[in-house]
């Protein structure tokens, strides 16, 4: 340390008495191309490397994986009544209600919908003075079969979103997303 | 003495005339009118909101299964928390309040005519930043207004077309509120979004240092009334007498009107009776009276129209440049805004 201490007055010294000052003309062009040619390299060079770095970062912003889903047991077809409502909450919270509507024991007897309006997301309740779905975020009804009859889903024709269901041995199941890990 | 002296003139190499003249930019006299101090007062409450912000998030948890307890606690047992969490909560209303405000002083006055086009542009995106800063602070309770307020507003984002769907997933963290939201609401109120805007806040005092500030003449001024006088001392008093007010009615506001805590989110109920925060009333009330994409394309064309009014104000002025439109246009909209406001307000659904 002490060395490179001690020579390094000297060595600047032969630096800036070695050195030239005014290079010839054909090197400083050759120069100037050469420190253009590696600045727009390392421009480009951390261009790239920034939009990079960005895209990895809206990746890893944006979430991944669907939803998964799964077939979940609701009730013995031969126990629900027609005109029965049974209310079904997900593995997600999502609450549903499924409603018999029919007699001939088949799936087309069922109705599953989904409680969250299409409007813009808020919970809607069912009003049995007033036979319908009410959601109280921006005033929007829905009729018992799902269908927007009042409010901004009534002006966008949007109704309450529908579950697939299905009957297995006499068993109703319902299709819903589940957690995607599970315990 | 001297010794010291030099040591930190070689260290903070600049004079006592340097830094005069660096902050003695000339105000121009109408500046001693209140009215048109009101640009420094949402910078000096934003000042304080990160005092307080930073203070409140020692204690605050950005989890579903923690949250609404953290403010709970934050509330009632952290001792001074119920002041410093209501300080903290009316600081933000006033300071979108007095943004507002400075912003239709600006509008009124055509302060943002040419050359200061650029500024008003800057002076809309804080707008926008503010309010968003706003909607996330009140989304971290985790009460039933943050949880459906939140849900709500990432629909409406969901309306925007071609980009909704990108927006709304990068917001929750997937299609429906989950685990993962929260921490998003979190990093961007008290992340990304306060060094948005102190950029901005930046940019915006550069633009005024560099046009000056626009200058105006009243009729009853004596006309030998000096043009301007300086920053420092007389406006920085100005300033000064501003902010001590500022305390005096946040310390009030937050003792006598302490910060409310509603029932905790439940995802499975939205309360019968929901609505914002006063601030939104005007979009939450515009959103009843369309469809969800009617509503969000409006609401984008004002937004748009806000951004592009100096241009277009000033295409209308070189056609006729006595025109008073400009006015017009603004008292229409101020009470469009109050309209719905008030309609919101008094009403339960």
């Amino acid at each position: 340390m002490l060395a490179l201490l001690a020579h390094s007055q000297p060595i600047k010294a032969d630096i800036m008495t070695n050195s030239d000052p005014t290079p010839a003309p054909e090197e400083m062009d050759r120069r100037t191309v050469l420190t253009g040619l590696a600045g727009i390299g390392m421009a480009l060079g951390l261009t790239g490397t920034a939009a990079g770095l960005a895209g990895i970062a809206g990746q890893f912003l944006y979430p991944s994986g669907g939803r998964p889903t799964a077939w979940v047991f609701v009730a013995i077809v031969s126990e629900v009544a027609p005109g029965a409502a049974l209310p079904f909450v997900s593995a997600l919270g999502e609450q549903i209600a499924i409603a018999r509507q029919g007699e001939m024991g088949t799936v087309e007897d069922f109705i599953a919908l989904s409680s969250t309006c299409p409007h813009l997301g808020c919970q809607v309740h069912w009003e049995s003075v007033n036979n319908r779905f009410f959601c109280p975020c921006h005033n929007g009804a829905f009729d018992p079969s799902g269908v927007a009859t009042e409010g901004p889903p009534a002006k966008a024709k949007q109704s309450l979103s529908r579950y697939p269901l299905k009957i297995e041995d006499g068993l109703l199941f319902i299709e819903v997303p589940v957690p995607t890990q599970v315990g | 003495m001297n010794a010291v002296e030099t040591w930190i003139k070689n260290r903070i190499p600049i004079s006592g005339e340097q830094i005069r003249e660096f902050t003695n930019e000339p105000v121009p006299n109408h500046i001693k009118r209140w009215w048109f101090a009101l640009g420094g007062t949402p910078a000096m409450l934003f000042g304080g909101q990160i005092f307080t912000g930073i203070l409140l998030a020692i204690y605050y948890q950005p989890t579903q299964a923690a949250a609404y307890e953290s403010v709970r606690r934050i509330s009632e047992d952290i001792n001074f928390g119920w002041y410093l969490r209501g300080m903290h909560k009316w600081g933000a209303t006033l300071m979108i309040a007095t943004v507002i405000l400075h912003q239709m002083r600006v509008f009124f006055t055509g302060a943002y005519r040419a050359p200061r086009e650029l500024n008003w542009v800057i002076g809309m995106c804080l707008l926008i930043c503010t309010l968003i800063t706003g909607f996330t602070g009140y989304s971290l309770v985790y009460e039933q207004l943050s949880y459906w307020g939140a849900t709500v507003g990432a629909n409406i984002a969901d309306n925007v077309p071609f980009i909704g769907g990108f927006m709304k997933q990068m917001l929750l963290a997937g299609t429906v509120y989950n685990e993962n939201t929260l921490s998003r609401f979190y990093i961007l109120h008290a992340a990304v979004l306060p060094v948005v805007i102190i950029l901005l806040i930046a940019v915006h005092i550069v633009f005024i240092r560099l046009h000056g500030v626009s200058e105006m003449r009243f009729e009853d001024e004596a006309k030998d009334t000096p043009r301007s006088f300086n920053f420092f001392p007389d406006h920085l008093y100005t300033e000064l007498i501003i902010g001590l007010s500022l305390l005096i009615i946040l310390t009030t506001l937050a003792v006598a009107v302490p910060a409310h805590l509603g029932p905790p989110a439940d995802p499975l109920t939205t309360p019968e009776i929901i609505k914002p925060e006063w601030f939104f009333y005007v979009a939450f009330r515009w959103l009843k009276l369309f469809s969800g994409t009617a509503a969000v394309i409006s609401m984008g064309v004002v937004v748009v129209t806000m951004f592009a009014w100096p241009w277009i104000d000033g295409a209308i002025r070189k056609r006729n440049p006595n025109s008073e439109l400009s006015v017009y246009v603004g008292i229409a909209a101020v009470l469009a805004i109050v309209g719905l406001t008030v309609w919101e307000a008094v009403v339960a659904h």
